[in-house]
């Protein structure tokens, strides 16, 4: 057999390949008739599969580790994205939020400043000094706006003090906490009157209330309108502490109405003023 | 060990069948490793390692494709032996010999799948023409390739250059 294959390979050749014809045709009648695979070429399959599946496998971990990647990048850059977005809403909230406080605040303000029957000017406040015994706080309303030397301030919760200077396009307020701030008041319940220093800290005195005056704790104070440049009505504070003393005059706390540590906008009264003439005539 | 590297040529056949598979679905019927493989085995001039190689290669061919089990067998083997016969007799060596050789197999390869396809299955093959063209251009660009680096890398004539039977 040997010999036969080595001398006479062109017969070896017709041999193989008349065996190949064969199993062509076979694998040609079979293809039709449901088995598609010989029991030969499966054998081949299944001698040779491991090297599709390592290929497979190759190039699916490939395409995985590519995916992958890709996906981390997306990721990646969509973080970024996600993370300038809440920096850019947190932002958007913040403004939204204090529109929302301001919108509060003015709608209270005009609501009050239209329940008042003298011509009122809006202003907000640029600073506020309330650190010192002298408090004060400089709004962003000038002559320009029509605001003059003693006019009222306000806010919706009551007075806050009067403007002692202007310049074309500021004006300085003095507060009723001032030491140097003295306001014509009453008691509502009573109708007593007497005069409402500030002492320099937080909070007011209110003077001239004889000791047998009847004030109480809780009683609300308003200005009198007694001293030609507080229109009267306007709330001042409440009582929160009465010392019979011992002279002639109570020694009467009050808390403001305003919260003065927390001022944004104001109201400014434009009032008619007291002629100076009238004011110092003596008959 | 001639026979080792035909293995591990035929397994980078098969690799490469399976990526292309894989990759570019329609890429091998412009492009055939198979015959590359085979004819560089048969420059060596041995009738029958030819013979074998050209079986073996044409049957994981057939299987690992959609082709009538046997198609690619019988055409490799022929031009195996042809190519094997004919160097036994002149001795061809050099790129220009495999070259002329590789675009011969490949051309009498797809004429004996025609023809075959055309006995058997009573089919036309599409476009034949042109799909030889082009797979003969690819595979002996390709092939070129291959003989070029072995030639150069692992400086080695085709394999059982030196062991050429006396037919």
């Amino acid at each position: 057999m040997q010999v036969v294959i080595e001398r006479r390979p062109t017969l070896l050749l017709i041999v193989v390949l008349g065996l190949l014809f064969v199993l062509m045709t076979f694998s040609r009648s079979t293809r039709y008739i449901g088995e598609t695979r010989t029991m030969f070429e499966r054998t081949v399959m299944t001698v040779f599969s491991p090297v599709p599946k390592a290929v497979n496998w190759a190039g699916q971990s490939t395409a995985d580790m590519y995916h992958g990647y890709l996906d981390m990048r997306r990721s990646v850059a969509e973080n970024l994205e996600l993370h300038h977005q809440v920096l850019q809403l947190t932002e958007e909230n913040l403004r939204l939020r204090q529109s929302q406080g301001d919108l509060a605040r003015m709608r209270s303000l005009l609501s009050y400043s239209e329940e008042l029957p003298t011509p009122t000017i809006m202003a907000q406040v640029v600073m506020l000094d309330t650190s010192s015994r002298f408090k004060s706080i400089i709004i962003n309303c000038g002559t320009e706006a029509g605001v003059e030397v003693n006019d009222p301030v306000v806010n919706a919760n009551g007075l806050l003090g009067r403007i002692v200077l202007t310049t074309h396009d500021m004006a300085k307020v003095q507060l009723i906490t001032d030491s140097n701030s003295a306001v014509g008041c009453l008691i509502e319940r009573t109708r007593r009157q007497g005069v409402v220093h500030g002492d320099g800290s937080s909070a007011a005195q209110m003077a001239d209330i004889p000791v047998l005056a009847d004030v109480v704790v809780g009683d609300v104070v308003s200005t009198a309108g007694i001293d030609g440049i507080y229109p009267k009505g306007i709330p001042v504070g409440r009582v929160i502490r009465t010392d019979q003393g011992k002279s002639l005059f109570k020694a009467v706390w009050l808390l403001p109405a305003v919260d003065f540590s927390s001022i944004e906008s104001v109201i400014v009264l434009h009032t008619k003023k007291i002629a100076p003439e009238v004011v110092r005539y003596t008959p | 060990m001639r026979w080792l590297r035909f293995i591990i040529g035929l397994v980078i056949a098969l690799t490469l069948h399976s990526l292309l598979d894989s990759f570019f679905p329609n890429a091998l019927a412009f492009f055939n490793p198979y015959v590359i493989l085979v004819i560089y085995y048969s420059m060596g001039g041995n009738l029958l390692g030819a013979i074998v190689a050209g079986v073996v290669a044409g049957l994981v061919q057939d299987s690992f494709s959609g082709a009538m089990f046997g198609l690619h067998a019988f055409s490799l083997t022929f031009c195996a032996y042809v190519v094997a016969y004919v160097n036994a007799r002149l001795a061809l060596r050099g790129p220009a010999a495999f070259g002329a050789c590789l675009l011969g197999a490949v051309v009498v390869n797809e004429l004996l799948i025609y023809v075959l396809v055309n006995i058997l299955v009573k089919q036309r093959i599409e476009m034949f023409e042109q799909g030889m063209i082009v797979k003969t251009i690819f595979t002996c660009i390709f092939g070129m390739l291959v003989y070029l680096m072995l030639s150069l890398f692992l400086r080695e004539e085709p394999i059982e250059a030196t062991k050429r039977p006396a037919y």
